[in-house]
């Protein structure tokens, strides 16, 4: 009931404040916000697969970065959003192209499977891009920096909507029983291979639209950048210091990570990846159920 | 660090004094974020290096001349993990939150492009320096220049007048897949063969490649009399080394970033004598009376020569700031104006901009010559002869 409680009211403020933010009209303020609302979309959409059904994903930017290049090849011909939704599209049926096979292996194949693929896609497009004569893309006429964030924000709206749908629908509740016992659930009856697929197709389609949007904020396209791995590891950072346990998880995970970093860079620029590392193994240590987990142990004692 | 930059400030506030100036102006902040961590770390120290040196001379001189009236310069820095996402927040907080009076160029070209929208959107003139693309003239002129003469197209189409003005008729092209290998390549190849210069052997690696004896027995094997390397700085050392090793024969040898480091001579010594590179500045070119003093001075303050192209660059771009700022003061429209307009005495020799482009300066080659870098194409500017490379 408090948990309820809690969402109902926090859950509603953030959006309220998240809204509010662009008329604060400081660019700075809305950059940081910008970055939070990405990495909410992306955790969250991690976690739609990852913390649900326990199969941890290594290479999620695939979606990212496959995202932002077909964004680039169709900007400009289509209009933007369109070009956006386009870009959405692929990741997700790039996501059931490959998840058929993908989603046979479990375990640490998984993690190195998706590691493998999202490294192979990258090498790919490089090789496309090479061979086309392309060696990088520009964006001129990206909107402003209050319209990306405005999207941004709605992607992150979305993808927490999509988190909380799937965990309280039948397919959520297939999803966890994938996690706790994978031939149990199949035994019953659950159709594991498809709940899986769709998960996997659920999760992809968000970072491609983010690796779109995140294109017009630096209005620049170079394949190795669009799929820089550093992008997996934090999601998947996020979600652990979050807690991987609700949809609250990867929101607490993103706030705190990116406003420790916001405070930390500027101040320790050389410590700052030391220090969030040993704030990693800290949290892995002492708090694996991660910053919602500290909340719950809270509301349990109330 | 910090202790440096106390001492640093120290020799300023003496300077100062010792200039007669009554009361101490405020310092000129000029903000600029660096890739300190990340996949470009490598490179920046000759850009850091370079900056700096500037601070301390402008300092030592009593200033810097804000229309007429010197204050001490001082640098706000931060990291952006060479990642250009990070450096657009940077310079996002640097012009709105750090109010910064000034603003210096980051390292590399993905980072330059991605600032150039932001430079608009705030009006604020940044004078731009490590980036090379033909790209570069497609950004919107206004807030930003590149004073490079490094732009692929050229490039392709010079380096491939100068191999045949030495008699080459046949090259080995062995290229990194890296954006700037693969666009100066793109125009290589159709110039060579415009030139009547066949193209034996053409092979891309990839940019972690950590052995190169296939490709090099291959360029051996084909008897090509050029090698051209379009190498990134981790395999032009890597290429030095093994071309050693198997005993590379072909007498034009280029090899393309990596070269001017300073540490490159250091570590490769006597067998990279009569390599070619791509680099537009030398301290030996007599017509620049600049470009002495400044090697002399990096490398007394530093213990090794600069990079003949990042920190020439970084220079030079500081050089052009100030001199604008000499005449428009801090104004951003008045400075915008300037840099646009104006011609610039600077190390490198006169510097004028059409749009974003430095027109003044030629695309140029160096090379390696006893421990010298000395620019050897073209004739206009050439500061020695080629010499063929008769061994390692």
């Amino acid at each position: 009931m408090t948990k309820l409680n809690l969402d109902i009211i926090g859950g509603p403020l953030l959006v309220l404040a998240g809204l509010a933010l662009p008329f604060a009209g400081a660019d700075y303020l809305m950059g940081i916000a910008f970055n939070l609302a990405m990495w909410i979309a992306l955790t969250q959409s991690w976690s739609i697969l990852s913390a649900m059904t326990g199969y941890v994903s290594l290479g999620h930017v695939v979606f990212c970065g496959i995202g932002s290049y077909v964004f680039i090849l169709t900007n400009g011909t289509l209009p933007m959003p369109v070009a956006l939704a386009c870009a959405g599209l692929a990741a997700g049926v790039m996501a059931l192209v490959i998840g058929l096979p993908v989603l046979r292996v479990r375990g640490p194949y998984f993690v190195i499977l998706t590691f493998g693929l999202a490294e192979l896609a990258k090498n790919v497009i490089v090789q496309i891009e090479t061979s086309l004569g392309q060696f990088s893309r520009l964006i001129f006429d990206a909107p402003a920096l209050d319209t990306l964030y405005f999207i941004m924000f709605g992607l992150a709206v979305a993808s927490t909507a999509a988190a909380v749908l799937v965990r309280h629908s039948k397919l959520g509740r297939g999803l966890v029983a994938i996690r706790e016992n994978e031939e149990a659930a199949e035994a019953i009856g659950v159709p594991v291979t498809r709940l899986k697929l769709i998960a996997f197709v659920v999760a992809a389609i968000i970072p491609g639209i983010v690796g779109g949007v995140l294109l017009l904020r630096t209005s620049y396209f170079e394949a190795a950048q669009a799929f820089d791995p550093v992008i997996s590891f934090s999601i998947v950072t996020m979600a652990i210091v979050g807690g991987m346990g609700t949809v609250r998880g990867p929101i607490l995970g993103s706030l705190a990570f990116v406003l420790l970093s916001e405070l930390l860079w500027a101040r320790f620029p050389q410590l700052y990846m030391i220090i969030l590392g040993a704030l990693l193994i800290l949290f892995i240590l002492f708090m694996p159920r991660g910053l919602s987990g500290l909340f719950e142990r809270r509301e349990a004692r109330r | 660090m910090t202790l440096l930059k106390k001492l640093k400030s120290i020799i300023a506030a003496g300077a100062v004094l010792a200039a007669g100036v009554a009361q101490a102006e405020e310092p000129v902040r000029i903000g600029y974020s660096m890739s300190l961590t990340g996949l470009f770390a490598q490179a920046a120290p000759s850009q850091v290096n370079a900056y700096e040196l500037w601070e301390d001379q402008v300092n030592a001189a009593g200033g810097l001349d804000v229309g007429g009236v010197k204050r001490p310069v001082e640098f706000v820095t931060y990291d952006d993990q060479s990642n250009p996402a990070n450096a657009v927040r940077i310079y996002e907080k640097l012009i709105t939150e750090d109010k910064v009076d000034l603003l210096a160029a980051p390292w590399s070209t993905p980072i330059h492009l991605a600032l150039a929208p932001i430079l608009s959107r705030h009006k604020f003139p940044m004078v731009g320096n490590t980036a090379a693309s033909v790209q570069l003239r497609e950004v919107a002129p206004g807030y930003i220049w590149f004073p490079t003469a490094v732009i692929p197209d050229k490039v392709g189409e010079e380096l491939a007048a100068f191999m045949k003005s030495k008699g080459v008729t046949s090259a080995a092209i062995l290229s990194n897949v890296l954006p700037l290998s693969q666009e100066i390549k793109s125009f290589l190849v159709p110039a060579l063969e415009k030139q009547g210069i066949a193209v034996p052997v053409n092979e891309n690696y990839p940019p972690d490649i950590k052995d190169l004896t296939t490709l090099l027995t291959q360029t051996n094997e084909s008897g090509a009399d050029a090698v051209i390397m379009l190498s990134y700085p981790s395999d032009s050392f890597l290429f030095a080394a093994q071309a050693k090793e198997l005993g590379v024969k072909a007498p034009f040898v280029l090899s393309l970033i990596g070269a001017t480091f300073g540490s490159y001579q250091q570590a490769l010594g006597e067998s990279v004598n009569n390599i070619v590179t791509v680099g537009h500045w030398s301290p030996n070119q007599a017509a620049w009376p600049k470009a002495k003093p400044f090697f002399d001075a990096y490398k007394a303050k530093y213990n090794e020569a600069p990079d003949a192209l990042d920190s020439a660059l970084a220079y030079m771009s500081m050089e052009i700031l100030q001199q604008a700022v000499a005449t428009a003061g801090l104004d951003k429209e008045k400075i915008r104006e300037a840099v646009s307009t104006m011609t610039f005495d600077t190390i490198n020799g006169p510097i004028k901009f059409e749009g974003v482009q430095n027109t003044m300066t030629p695309t140029s080659f160096l090379q390696i010559q006893d421990g010298s870098l000395e620019l050897v194409w073209p004739d206009s500017v050439k500061t020695k002869d080629f010499r063929p490379k008769t061994g390692w």
